[in-house]
């Protein structure tokens, strides 16, 4: 039979790429399902994960297999709107005194490709990538004057760093793509490295294959474009039962219920969008039935769904996923494991011990997809398991507050040469004339510019910043308020390392101490200051003039924003001014925030509300509670509408919290 | 770790670079071995130190010693694309093209950004007052894009957006679809802890540097070596930045890099290679929110790595001492108080492989 023909031909095509994706990349199966998917299918596909885990490398080497012209754009703070696009010509038009600019778009070698792979996507400006983005969607553009133009565009695939500032020592600079821009890619998969995934049995054949000279002898399977074509023709016929997509239906509609349960009625983050879950999976459905090797599509087949949901389900769901899953699909034959499953079968880089060990290395960090059908998986199985040292609870609201406060000051925008271009402005200088607009440039030189050209408005998000805290070591603060003092600190310095600010740590009695570590009360030595502040013998009396002074004179001179200082205290102030006025408009003059937190059961000092509200500054009281110390964040001031820049301030409602708390 | 000082060993690929440096530079004989590793094994190389600590010097020796074409760019703030790759180049060219068409616009549609102001019927126009232009703006390559070896003084000045565009060019060696000819990257960074403007690199452009090494001042530390230093220049009759002439070219570098494959890595080497990544991830907690224990860094280059310390001591075998190039992999890899054992880590695996 002819059919039958054709489905082994195509089959053998399959399985030949298959082959040739292990050869390029050793693990990382869901990465590669999704790329063939993606070919397949013609479906964009979204790659993301630590740096050096084979993104680009499986992204370029897979897509060069497929006999297309495969256009390559790599990302960076400067690609500009015309790297992505083509050139542009401008036609002016004189009539008397008036001229007249029009453009149209030269389309680029991205615009004709067939496939194409986007490097490092989010490391350039998100402005830049608005109509990429689009013509990934509609795959069509518009030329300008009237002009359209169809893409021959097939598939995309994308390689993104994991966004946030959670990977590494330092935030990569990487813009999220807005939920719009992720709908684009119906593949998605998060990716892991091999060591730190801990599965040793593939870093040794990764290890033992990297030894091995590339033998010339060997061709691997590469398609031309007739055999793409007709593969990817082939797969839009594969047969998809009305039986199965009764359950497809049934499956992606439990999958919405659970996730609209679980984000109690959606918080907008879950994007089970119509596009992908209506129109799009019933053709990834096919594609992975081909790549299966079946010739029918199977609910078995709903397995897909693990390799679209990286940015669309929040990473605390991917279990609800792995439920509705295990329900749809009755539990395997060990048979039909085998066959389905994209586990670590059938690699031929790998040996048969080394699998093995892969499958008593399982941890629950495991890549997800990797062969799990229990139905109570006890955490997200994409997550690797975050290890959070045993901290007293109740340091801990504070220390969530105080996070809150560094990173909204990390997300401001500030202006700064060495940014990435977001929109123009008029030219000031006449230096930054390299970053200026090119036709305002050209106009200028002709002298038919009227006013500045515009350049790039450059700017990026504070990194960095410090943070000083000043602790009250006067003799009340004695006994188990200093260990609990010391834990909170260490608590707060943890903080601010995780996000490298620096931190200073001064002590004040009747006089503030500082605690210099290599030479600077500012400094990074996390741990040497955590050791520093275990030591604190609390003696004498309190003084807030001389530690706000002395910190405020540590954080002058800084630029930037994200500067703060954390003052912990359990007394009113005997010397100095109580006041501390010129401290006060000081921190303000400098925008540093400043918080307090008072440690006692009487009222907390107006004073430390004042200094808290006039600069945005959080507010905490500690007290004590049957042996142990109790913390809440202080409520906003009588008639004050709230600290400024601190909308939504918890402030009442935690005070209300606080008053109602049993003992 | 310099129990045979690779200079003297006449034999070996780049000994001739090996006393070069050692003519110039007292001490500092893990950053000079470092060095010829990565011109070994064409990796890219970082270096970290206080200012005055022959990290620029050491890298410009290198350059001028092997006779490559040689960028050398010192990064600041304002960094800017073209300063990297070569000068944008503005073009204009005129299209020709009729005035009617001009109007009528492709497939005959008015042009969509038609307002008030084009009202007028196309008759009133002059002939001939229609200009078409072409406005090109193309790199003209320089700078990276033609260097077969490169330094990059003080990286860790520039913002980590400006280096966005380096990502690319130094793991793949391409700009777009363009392979360049850089062979090695050295870059040169201030402490961190410092009151200096400048910033952590990104992992994925910290990764990008096999070979990471700190520096640390001679006469800071005291010693030998610092009696050496100032005895060298009392006499006065050191120059102190001389320009040395090549003592090697690229055909030594070819040949060393051929080599290269033929070293052999034993089983036991390899598994003591997984044996102190297993350490790391399991004993000492590092994870990918604290270290970047990358596959690409710790699974190919490392075993690259590994033949290039063999090949540079002669050898056709790599043993378990050649492990200690982990020690120049992790430098700023791995949280802090991990680096700082581990000499242990690594010295605990070597005894094990040695007797097992």
């Amino acid at each position: 039979m002819t059919t039958e023909r054709i489905d082994s031909f195509a089959l053998d095509l399959v399985e030949g790429l298959r082959r040739r994706l292990d050869a390029v990349l050793v693990g990382q199966e869901q990465a590669k399902l999704a790329v063939l998917i993606g070919v397949l299918a013609r479906e964009h596909v979204l790659l993301e994960g630590a740096p050096g885990c084979g993104k680009s490398l499986l992204a370029e080497a897979g897509l060069g297999a497929m006999g297309a012209d495969v256009h390559l754009c790599s990302f960076h703070r400067d690609t500009r709107r015309e790297d992505l696009l083509g050139e542009v010509n401008l036609h002016r038009r004189v009539h008397g005194n008036s001229e007249r600019l029009s453009f149209d778009l030269e389309p680029g070698r991205m615009l004709k490709a067939q496939l194409v792979v986007l490097d490092n996507l989010g490391r350039a400006p998100g402005e830049a990538l608005a109509p990429l983005l689009q013509l990934l969607g509609s795959r069509v553009v518009d030329l300008g004057r009237g002009g359209m133009m169809r893409l021959p565009l097939e598939t995309a695939v994308a390689t993104m760093a994991l966004p946030g500032g959670e990977v590494g020592h330092e935030g990569v600079a990487v813009d999220p793509l807005e939920p719009s821009q992720l709908d684009r890619f119906a593949l998605q998969v998060r990716m892991e490295g091999l060591v730190t995934a801990r599965r040793w049995g593939l870093c040794r054949a990764v290890l033992d294959s990297s030894l091995e000279r590339a033998e010339p002898g060997v061709r691997l399977a590469e398609l031309n474009a007739a055999e793409r074509l007709r593969l990817q023709d082939w797969v839009t016929r594969i047969p998809y039962p009305e039986d199965v997509q009764a359950s497809v239906r049934e499956t992606v509609l439990a999958l919405a219920a659970r996730v609209r349960a679980a984000t109690r009625g959606g918080d907008g983050r879950a994007l089970l969008s119509d596009r992908v879950f209506g129109a799009v999976l019933p053709k990834v459905l096919r594609a992975h039935a081909a790549v299966r090797g079946a010739a029918v599509v199977g609910v078995e087949d709903l397995r897909v769904l693990r390799v679209m949901v990286a940015q669309r389900l929040p990473q605390g769901l991917l279990d609800v996923l792995e439920e509705v899953l295990h329900e749809a699909i009755a539990v395997p034959s060990p048979e039909s494991m085998s066959t389905s499953e994209e586990g670590d079968q059938g690699l031929p880089m790998t040996a048969d011990g080394a699998n093995e060990q892969v499958m008593t290395d399982a941890l629950p960090g495991q890549v997800p997809g990797a062969p799990t059908t229990e139905a109570e998986l006890p955490e997200a199985p994409a997550l690797p398991p975050r290890r959070r040292k045993p901290r007293p609870a109740d340091v801990e609201p504070l220390i969530k507050a105080f996070e809150g406060r560094l990173d909204r000051g990390r997300s401001d925008l500030d202006d700064d040469p060495g940014g990435q271009p977001r929109g123009f402005r008029p030219l000031r200088r006449f230096d930054e004339l390299i970053d200026a607009d090119p036709l305002d440039a050209l106009l200028l030189v002709d002298g038919t510019l009227a006013g500045p050209p515009r350049v790039l408005r450059r700017r990026r998000r504070t990194l960095g910043g410090a943070v000083v805290i000043a602790r009250d070591v006067s003799s009340s603060m004695a006994g188990f308020r200093n260990d609990w003092a010391s834990e909170l600190i260490c608590g707060l310095v943890r903080a601010a390392a995780r996000r490298r600010m620096r931190v200073g740590y001064l002590e004040f009695h009747q006089r503030a101490i500082p605690r210099i570590l290599g030479g600077r009360l500012l400094h990074r030595r996390y741990e040497q200051l955590n050791q520093l502040v275990r030591e604190a013998r609390p003696m004498g009396q309190t003084n807030y003039e001389a530690p706000l002074r002395m910190a405020l004179d540590a954080l002058r001179g800084r630029r930037g924003a994200n500067r703060h200082v954390v003052m912990l205290t359990d007394g009113l102030p005997i010397l100095g001014d109580t006041q501390v006025r010129a401290e006060r408009a000081l921190a303000k003059k400098l925008g540093v925030s400043l918080h307090t937190v008072f440690v006692g059961d009487g009222a907390s000092p107006p004073v430390l509300d004042s200094i808290s509200h006039e600069t945005s500054g959080l507010r905490f009281q500690a007290i004590e509670r049957s042996g142990s110390l109790v913390l809440s964040e202080r409520g906003a001031l009588p008639g004050a509408p709230g600290a400024p820049g601190a909308p939504g301030s918890p402030g009442d409602v935690a005070e209300a919290t606080m008053v109602a708390a049993p003992a | 770790m310099t129990a045979e000082p690779v200079a003297e060993q006449p034999s070996t690929p780049l000994a001739g670079l090996a006393r070069l440096l050692d003519q110039h530079v007292v001490a500092h004989d893990d950053v000079k071995e470092a060095l010829l590793l990565a011109l070994v094994c064409r990796e890219h190389i970082y270096i970290e130190g206080p200012p005055g600590t022959a990290k620029t010097r050491l890298a410009e020796i290198v350059a001028s010693g092997c006779g490559l074409e040689f960028f050398f760019y010192q990064l600041h703030r304002d960094t800017r694309l073209a300063e990297l790759v070569g000068d944008i180049v503005l073009e204009r060219r005129p299209i020709e093209q009729a005035p009617e068409e001009l109007l009528a616009g492709p497939g005959g549609a008015p042009a969509p950004d038609a307002g008030p102001s084009d009202a007028k019927p196309p008759a009133a126009e002059a002939p001939g007052a229609s200009i078409g232009e072409r406005i090109h703006q193309r790199i003209e390559p320089g700078g990276l894009l033609v260097a077969e070896i490169c330094v990059l003084d003080d990286i860790s000045r520039a913002p980590g957006e400006a280096l966005n565009v380096l990502l690319r060019l130094l793991n793949e060696r391409r700009f777009g679809s363009d392979e360049i000819p850089l062979l090695t990257a050295i870059a040169t960074g201030n402490p961190m802890d410092d009151e200096y403007y400048n910033e952590p690199l990104d992992p994925a452009n910290l990764d990008r540097f096999a070979l990471q090494l700190r520096v640390r001042g001679l006469i800071h530390d005291g010693g030998e070596a610092a009696r050496e230093l100032i005895d060298r220049f009392a006499s006065g009759d050191v120059e102190e930045r001389p320009e040395p002439s090549a003592v090697i070219d690229r055909e030594d570098l070819d040949r060393a890099y051929d080599e290269l494959s033929n070293v052999e890595v034993p089983d036991g080497v390899r598994a003591g290679l997984l044996e102190v990544l297993r350490t790391l991830v399991t004993d000492e907690e590092c994870d990918e929110s604290n270290s970047l224990l990358t596959d690409r860094s710790f699974l190919v280059k490392a075993v690259k790595l590994i033949r290039g310390r063999a090949l540079l001591r002669g050898r056709r075998s790599a043993t378990a001492e050649d492990l200690d190039v982990l020690l120049w992999m992790s430098t700023f890899r791995v949280p802090e108080e991990v680096a700082a054992r581990m000499g242990e880590i690594v010295a605990r695996v070597q005894a094990k492989v040695g007797s097992g």
